[in-house]
């Protein structure tokens, strides 16, 4: 703590000194109230940043060439982000673009400065970079809650626009010297975006190229430069935001099951109802105008083997869904309750079970394996953001010697740790694993969560040697009571 | 042991042992058949609260589950009755919530964490299932034969009449109520015959369970006084009565003022006058018996008649002055209509509007006991033959039973345990006559000749003495028995048929049968109420007919003005005023008590008859009771008196708000002009009715529930009418333009 303080104060000198003395010319605004910036080692040679607000939540790839500019050889690139981002941003992953051997690298967020409104995400490079050397980084994000409805609420069978804003240059912690912006739209109808002028031979950004905007390319541009930019396009499908899912997986070694339970606070952050719900209308657009922004269904394609699922919410079963599950496939598509509209709310639970061969593998060495997705959500074609997930994982009584590996990204996941779960005929009670995550999106569904764990025999025994001792119990305690003579006067014989 | 096995088979029903062991698995079968055949619901639809007050008493359950019962003694619950709120911890019968909430606890404390709505659901079967038991052993107290018993509790487990408040789902005060009716008079029995102070307080104790479960325990009050009248007029008064009746009523009177609810009310209501005034004359019985033994008998004489007199001078004093003085209330509403069935109908239509408080029709005696009805008659004559101090019990019963399910159908639940011990009693004793395998020996016979002779002419009358006779003819024998086994077979068939198609839906949830023969279920009512509960505010105010108040309540978590705890009468006609009334009298109404939303069942699309244009005359006459100058039930009525709902409808009607909101926009689902009513038959008229202080906000898919809401105040001061005739884009009236006079330059 204190070596990062100390660290930290110097780097704010260098950085005062060096705001000092860059280009007082540039429109471009620098954050003058972070006190913290990364020290100024790198140089993006390159830059092409790709947005894509196809789906209801946004997608950012940045692909930049990073040159190494300082004496000494350096391994940590900072990635800025405003806390507001910070608190919606997930699913980090960098890579190196050129060599995809190198697997993922480590990208965690460190809060430097809690008054300050930029914080920093920082990529540790598996090899340092040389000085003058160069390598090619591969980032990728994902934004959630990133659009606002305008008109903010429209007539129930009006079309839906979205607005969605950004900065036309990557704001990084780096000087840039050659940047472009690529935006995407899931149609080519974009009413209204931001326009600036151009440069070179292009008289005005962005170019449109059917759904796709580019901004750029740029010149040089110094560390924090933005330039705000909106863009306002058609989005006439469901803005579906689950503000919470908890899921959880129970295992079962005596009946050989995996159950799955799904609870969701399902929200649409769409454009709101300009005047109330109206069923002559929608009765009658269900005939002639199938599209719509509101939520009618949803399909969950489970894992093969799935069955008897179920789907209810807080006042019972709702009878509108439909299984299908053959050796191909098990599909379970559901229908809420009533379409959900911007601003409407509808929380909901599904679950199945499944065989537990399909997931659990014993090891040679006598442990036992346990490999299920981590997400399954509905697949649907504008996509799915999760707020908060809670997975936990409930393992048989008495398991022990628990450890987890995920392929979810490590930036979205906030905590993981093993508590004790009390459930039926429970003494001591299962060992569940809890794993919370924050900020994914439906691109993750299938990731897995591989977990191990020993299960001694003892410990499978328990359940059935308690249940037959306590009745046991009762019945010496019945026969002990019997026995008992209560009554004043003994019969004598 | 080398016995051969067919012998043991053989011998094994003959030791006593065996017997008993046989009788307790029968009993369980049935217990096991009485809850099989109660789950038709939740096989057919799913594990869910049915009908109107169980989701009240699902709501407590879960309220006290969460808060603990403290907590739930003390429940103010500001979420009903708004704005006046309900003190529900003090105005309910606990012991229902409280079973369940005991019944959770300790599976907790077994580990097994079962839901509580699932204890909720099954509660009603589970109980069926003691009731069948206690049946058992009520029967038994009368008769020596045991099949009796157990016919009797097989009857209960599965007449109809007992079903129809039981299923799983129907969560009521009855469902654990009837178990306990039952075994209270068991325990009154039991206490009768040994003259027992400890059967009397166990009577007592499940007395005051009884009263802390259900507002019918006036039935055991009114039944035990009324048995030991009886008795006592049958000049059978005895230390056993004495010993009983007093331990019973000392303790079980405390026992039920324990309930807030309940309170003073066994002191002061005329209802409970009768165990008092027994309570006391046994005392003055005691006293004579004691006086009796003391003095020579020609003082007695004198003396009693003195006594006599006096006291009951005395006693009628006291009584007259007390109800006048007001110290003890006069019958409730609810008793009045008992013994006149007009009453309700003129006084009280709120109590009368409730169809379970209407007059039995005959029909529903054969529906709901099937061929135990004309048995019953038969067991009573058999008590009458008998005739011990318990077979007056079922006499007693029997008469009383019979009048107050012939005054309301939900009666029909009490009378239902007499009627199957008295058709068992039937049913044993004719099995009995006609099953016995063994012939009478001749000298036997001889012997029963010659002892009748004696009798004969000792006492001179034929009827007195009692003949041995024996059905000793085979075919005789098999004609009757086979006969009462197809009649037995009959009344299984005739139960389950009731219970599969009578009582077994939710009316939550409706069920419908798509052309290709599968189940297509209709879920409007929690469509909507999920809606509601969803997305709208969470203090958000629902005004609906009081039916619903209940629902709403445990399905959507919203505020209600009224619902099925009728207990205000002028804040129901109020919500009547408001549904009857044009707008611009119902618009004051619900801005005075914060309505946000409002919320109506209509059933035209498709055909539902419990719908809220069918119940709106009630709303009429509860709300003309207390308006009678601004509602009146006539003007609903075309000039030919019809009630119609089309194009010549009254305008009393066409204006009500209930109308407005039940076919608003409805006309536009259809070609113009063919715009149906399909509850109704009616074509409604080409122009639909347009509202102005409400806004529809939603309507469920088969538009069963149709939600408004409550516009706020106009922002420009205009009112609504106005307001919503210039949306409309109707120009302003000519007549105000001309009011205001010419156009004047404004000088400052």
């Amino acid at each position: 703590m204190k070596t990062s303080a100390v660290f930290s104060a110097l780097v704010s000198l260098l950085s005062l000194a060096s705001a000092a003395s860059s280009d007082s010319n540039s429109k471009s605004k620098s954050s003058s109230t972070s006190t913290f910036t990364p020290p100024q080692v790198f140089k993006n040679a390159n830059l092409v940043h790709v947005v894509s607000v196809e789906k209801n939540y946004v997608k950012e790839n940045i692909n930049v060439l990073v040159e190494n500019i300082d004496k000494a050889a350096q391994d940590e690139y900072f990635l800025p982000f405003t806390a507001d981002q910070m608190s919606r941003l997930g699913g980090v992953e960098v890579k190196d673009r050129k060599d995809s051997s190198a697997g993922l690298f480590v990208a965690e967020v460190v809060e430097f400065d809690q008054e300050s409104d930029i914080q920093y995400l920082r990529i540790r490079l598996p090899k340092a970079l040389a000085p003058g050397a160069q390598q090619t980084l591969g980032i990728s994000y994902y934004l959630l809650k990133a659009y606002k409805p305008l008109p903010a609420s429209i007539k129930q069978e009006e079309l839906q626009y979205l607005t969605y804003s950004f900065s036309a240059y990557l704001p990084s912690a780096y000087t840039t010297t050659k940047q472009k912006t690529e935006v995407k739209f899931p149609s080519g109808t974009i009413p209204d975006y931001t326009k600036l002028p151009g440069s070179g031979d292009i008289q005005e950004f962005p170019l449109k190229q059917g759904s796709k905007l580019t901004y750029g390319p740029f010149g040089e541009k110094p560390a924090g430069a933005i330039e705000p930019v909106t863009v306002r396009f058609e989005f006439n499908k469901p803005v579906t935001h689950v503000s919470l899912l908890e899921r959880d997986i129970e295992v079962s070694h005596w009946g050989g099951n995996v159950a799955f339970e799904e609870r969701y606070t399902l929200h649409h952050r769409g454009a709101n109802l300009s005047s109330l719900f109206n069923r002559v209308k929608w009765q009658q657009a269900t005939y002639y105008q199938p599209t719509t922004f509101a939520l009618k269904e949803m399909k969950f394609p489970l894992r093969v083997g799935s069955e008897d699922p179920y789907y209810t919410d807080v006042i019972g079963n709702v009878s509108t869904s439909r299984f299908r599950s053959n050796k191909r496939e098990a599909l379970l598509e559901i229908k809420p309750r009533y379409p959900v509209f911007g601003g409407w709310k509808y929380p909901f639970t599904i679950g199945w079970n499944s065989d537990a061969k399909n997931f659990l593998r014993k090891t040679v060495s006598g442990g036992f394996v346990l490999n299920v997705p981590f997400l399954e959500g509905p697949k649907q074609p504008e996509g799915v953001e999760y707020e908060q997930v809670q997975v936990r994982v409930v393992l048989p009584e008495g398991a022990e010697n628990v450890k987890y590996h995920t392929s979810i990204p490590t930036q979205s996941i906030t905590e993981g740790g093993v508590e004790i779960h009390r459930t039926f005929l429970d003494t001591i009670g299962r060992t569940a694993l809890v794993i919370k995550a924050r900020n994914l999106v439906d691109d993750f569904r299938d990731r897995e969560l591989v977990i191990t764990y020993d299960y001694p025999l003892m410990a499978a025994l328990r359940k059935p040697l308690i249940v037959f001792g306590s009745a046991v119990a009762v019945f010496v305690a019945a026969w002990a009571v019997g026995n008992l003579e209560l009554k004043f006067d003994a019969r004598k014989k | 042991m080398s016995a051969d096995p067919l012998q043991v088979l053989a011998s094994a029903g003959k030791g006593e042992s065996t017997r008993g062991l046989l009788r307790v698995i029968i009993l369980l079968l049935i217990a096991a058949a009485a809850i099989a055949s109660r789950l038709f619901s939740v096989i057919r639809f799913e594990s869910i609260i049915h009908e109107f007050d169980p989701w009240f008493n699902f709501r407590a359950t879960k309220y006290l589950v969460a808060n603990g019962f403290y907590n739930f003694w003390d429940w103010f619950d500001d979420r009903t009755w708004h704005p006046l709120g309900r003190v529900t911890g003090g105005t309910l019968y606990p012991g229902l919530m409280v079973t369940s909430g005991i019944i959770y606890h300790a599976l907790r404390a077994l580990t097994i964490p079962v839901d509580i709505r699932n204890i909720c659901v099954l509660l009603a079967p589970a109980c069926s299932g003691l009731t069948a038991v206690a049946t058992y052993l009520l029967t038994n107290e009368m008769t020596p034969s045991p099949s009796a018993g157990l016919l009797a509790a097989l009857f209960m487990g599965i007449a109809p009449g007992y079903i129809s408040r039981s299923v799983a789902g129907s969560y009521d005060n009855e469902a654990i109520a009837i178990f306990l009716l039952v075994f209270t008079f068991y325990l009154w029995i039991k206490a009768l015959k040994q003259g027992s102070m400890l059967w009397g307080a166990l009577c007592a104790l499940f007395y005051g369970y009884m009263v802390a479960s259900w507002g019918g325990y006036a039935f055991i009050t009114c039944l035990l006084p009324l048995h030991a009248f009886v008795l006592i007029c049958m000049g059978r008064y005895s230390t056993r009565l004495y010993v009983s009746y007093t331990t019973w009523y000392a303790l079980g009177t405390l026992a039920s003022m324990q309930i807030p609810f309940v309170g003073f009310l066994p002191v002061k209501t005329s209802e409970h006058m009768p165990a008092l005034g027994i309570f006391g004359f046994l005392q003055l019985l005691a006293f004579l018996d004691y006086v009796r033994a003391a003095m020579p008998s020609r003082q007695f004489q004198t003396f009693l008649w003195m006594f006599a007199g006096g006291t009951f001078g005395l006693s009628l004093l006291g009584l007259v002055l007390a109800t006048s003085a007001g110290v003890i209330a006069p019958w409730g509403g609810r008793f009045y209509s008992l013994w006149d069935t007009s009453y309700a109908k003129i006084h009280i239509p709120i109590i009368a509007s409730v169809s379970e408080h209407q007059p039995t029709a005959w029909p529903a005696f054969f529906f709901d006991l099937n061929m135990l009805i004309w048995l019953f008659p038969v067991g009573v004559y058999l008590c009458f033959q008998e005739l011990a101090d318990e077979h007056v019990f079922i006499v007693v019963y029997a008469v009383f039973g019979s009048y107050f399910a012939g005054v309301m159908v939900r009666l029909m639940l009490t009378l239902t345990p007499v009627v199957c011990v008295a058709a068992a009693i039937a049913v044993s004793t004719l099995l009995d006559t006609y099953l016995r395998a063994k012939l009478p020996k001749p000298e036997e016979i001889q012997a029963a000749e010659a002892s009748e002779g004696k009798k004969g002419a000792k006492s001179g009358l034929k009827s007195t003495s009692k003949p041995v006779v024996g059905v000793y003819a085979i075919w005789g024998k098999s004609m009757m028995v086979s006969a009462l086994a197809v009649y037995l077979l009959i009344f299984v068939l005739h139960c389950t048929w009731v219970t599969s198609n009578a009582y077994s839906s939710p009316s939550v949830v409706l069920a419908s049968r798509l052309p290709d023969g599968s189940q297509h279920i209709i879920d409007d009512y929690r469509e909507a109420y999920q809606w509601l509960r969803q997305n709208t505010r969470e203090d958000a105010k629902i005004m609906s007919w009081w039916d619903y108040g209940y629902q709403i309540g445990g399905m959507a978590d919203r505020p209600t003005l009224v619902d099925n705890n009728t207990w205000n009468n002028t804040h129901i006609a109020t919500v009547g005023k408001a549904m009857s009334s044009s707008e611009e009298v119902s618009y004051p109404i619900m801005r005075q008590h914060e309505v946000d939303y409002v919320l109506v069942v209509f059933g035209g699309l498709l055909g539902y008859s419990g719908d809220d244009i069918n119940k709106f005359l009630w709303m009429v006459r509860i709300a003309e009771g207390i308006w009678p100058e601004e509602i009146s039930e006539r003007s609903f009525f075309t000039p030919r008196g019809e009630y119609r709902v089309d194009g010549e409808a009254t305008e009393a009607m066409k204006n009500s708000l209930m109308y407005k909101m039940s076919y608003y926009n409805y006309n536009n689902l259809f070609p113009p002009g063919k715009a149906m009513d399909r509850m109704r038959n009616s074509l409604l008229p080409e122009v639909g009715p347009t509202l102005s202080t409400l806004d529809e906000a939603f309507t469920s898919e088969n538009w069963i529930i149709r939600i408004y809401k409550v516009k706020d105040l106009d922002n420009l001061g205009r009112d609504h009418t106005s307001a919503a005739a210039f949306d409309r884009g109707h120009k302003k009236a000519k007549k105000a333009s001309k009011k205001r006079g010419p156009r004047r330059l404004r000088v400052d």
